[in-house]
């Protein structure tokens, strides 16, 4: 079986681009909402796709929460999905800084546009870093107010062999936002991702 | 080999609509797809605010996400499942539905002039009318499964399952609002006789004709199930115990003096019933045992009558049954 795990240089490389990436996300959000948006270096972790849904049954359920999925494309076959995992009532805080609560915007809409605005930026960074370009499929909401919640998250991960697990705080200067994201990766992918990596390296 | 002519007969020709705008979201270009299905020529729209050439537009939400493509420099999507169409424009299917207009996925792209460095942000726009006529009728069909997995083949009132459902949200309804509820039981009488003497497609035409009977005298919001057999169950929210009596009397009334044709046969029937009411901490299956109790009492009482639960009636059965 082909190895998909990374040395642990390619994993430091990775958590450098990754901040990188969300450096420039957090500095884009900051001027589009008008406000100083704080983005903490994020604890990534690389974890076998099957182990995803366990993490996340405790600190999810029972609550109202949303499922959003985005996937992208790049050039020299990378590709995966991300999924973004939030509380409802975060939701609101952001939506209402996103100037949501003034019209009749459904909230499917909201929660979708909100996730791709969180996710595209950050991907957009991290493409730059990768020296490749990402294109998205529209995002999907995979689950919302679903007591189901888990069950579904098991069925997509199900599709994948890596998963790249990222937490992400959002800090507003006057909210404060948390959500999850992981990035999906499917094993040829993820040596495509490798090969990149060392190519990254290689230029230091 | 130079591609640069691809672009202009690709665009003419695509089978999705191409706008691009500027940073002031004015019109720059649309491609003939949009042209032809909003009926504008794009010399004329040229230079034009987009909400000034589609006025319909949902202005104050599509500017907010154009202007996130253009600062973020990020794509947005719109999908026919949120928002049917931003822009009202014909489709080509029959109308076949209530859909006048095209249901749309629109993509917004940031794009860069490279010369210039000039932004825009361009939309492109995908027919989806097909999925959702799809989509419009499988929810149809759902709907018509939903209907048809509650009702009783038959008589076309509720079946016991879904009835049962009915019943242990309306006792816990009461429960929590206080409010009061009633139940009603009731069985054909000598409906096996009535049976063996015409057949079982007579019984079956009485079954139905007793149920449409009754359910015109019944509220909307009561609710009438098939139990089994001749049985019959009637939920009476918001009905106190003396309503309850009183409805269980006309119904009595009622199919006993409504001759059911058959064969140009007038065939009577008549039906027994059984009253028990709601109190705190009665639970729904004790509801349906005192209501069958008492349906048990109007018949050894001679039938076509109404009889409301007490509890003494336990110890009378216990009395017959030993």
């Amino acid at each position: 079986m082909t190895d998909l795990s990374f040395t642990e240089e390619q994993r430091d490389c990775l958590q450098e681009l990754i901040n990188v990436a969300m450096g420039l996300a957090s500095d884009k959000l900051a001027r589009f909402l008008n406000t100083f948006v704080h983005l903490q270096v994020p604890a990534i972790g690389l974890v076998n796709a099957a182990e995803i849904p366990e993490q996340f049954r405790g600190q999810y359920q029972g609550l109202n929460s949303s499922m959003i999925s985005l996937g992208f494309f790049g050039d020299g076959g990378l590709r995966g999905e991300t999924i973004l995992l939030y509380q409802l009532e975060n939701a609101g805080k952001i939506a209402a800084l996103l100037g949501y609560d003034d019209d009749a915007t459904s909230e499917a809409e909201m929660l979708t546009d909100i996730s791709s605005i969180l996710t595209t930026t950050f991907l957009n960074g991290l493409a730059e870093q990768l020296d490749n370009s990402f294109s998205y499929a529209a995002p999907r909401i995979i689950s919302s107010r679903d007591n189901d919640f888990i069950s579904k998250l098991e069925q997509t991960a199900f599709h994948w062999q890596l998963a790249l697990k990222v937490d992400i705080r959002y800090e507003l200067t006057d909210y404060s936002f948390d959500c999850n994201m992981i990035l999906l990766i499917p094993g040829e992918a993820v040596l495509k991702l490798k090969a990149i990596l060392d190519n990254v390296l290689a230029e230091f | 080999m130079d591609i640069d002519w691809l672009s202009g007969p690709l665009l003419q020709q695509l089978n999705s609509g191409v706008i691009l705008l500027n940073k002031q979201l004015q019109v720059v270009y649309i491609n003939p797809y949009i042209c032809r299905r909003a009926d504008i020529q794009l010399e004329s729209v040229q230079g034009k605010d987009l909400f000034s050439v589609f006025a319909d537009a949902p202005k104050a939400w599509l500017s907010r996400k154009l202007n996130s493509v253009l600062s973020l420099q990020s794509p947005a999507f719109s999908s026919w499942e949120q928002r049917q169409y931003l822009f009202k424009l014909p489709h080509l299917r029959p109308v076949s539905s209530a859909n006048q207009y095209m249901a749309q996925n629109c993509n917004m792209l940031p794009l860069t002039e490279p010369s210039s460095g000039e932004h825009f942000v361009c939309l492109l726009i995908e027919d989806a009318t097909d999925a959702y006529v799809y989509q419009s009728q499988l929810q149809q069909s759902n709907l018509q499964l939903q209907q048809v997995n509650r009702l009783d083949g038959l008589t076309g009132v509720l079946n016991r399952n879904y009835w049962q459902q009915q019943l242990e949200v309306e006792v816990q309804r009461a429960g929590r609002y206080q409010h009061p509820l009633s139940l009603l039981f009731f069985d054909l009488d000598k409906f096996k006789r009535l049976n063996d003497e015409y057949g079982h497609q007579a019984g079956d035409i009485v079954l139905i004709e007793v149920a449409k009977l009754i359910g015109s005298l019944l509220r909307e919001t009561d609710l009438f199930g098939r139990y089994g057999g001749e049985e019959f169950a009637i939920i009476l929210p918001d009905t106190p115990l003396e309503g309850a009596i009183e409805v269980a009397k006309r119904i009595c009334q009622r199919v006993a003096a409504t001759p059911i044709e058959y064969q140009q046969q007038q065939l009577m029937t008549s039906v027994s019933v059984g009253v028990s009411q709601f109190s705190i901490a009665t639970s729904a299956d004790e509801l349906i045992q005192q209501a069958d109790l008492a349906l048990y009492q109007a018949k050894r009482n001679g039938r076509n009558q109404v009889v409301t639960y007490y509890p003494e009636l336990i110890d009378s059965l216990k009395k017959v049954k030993t």
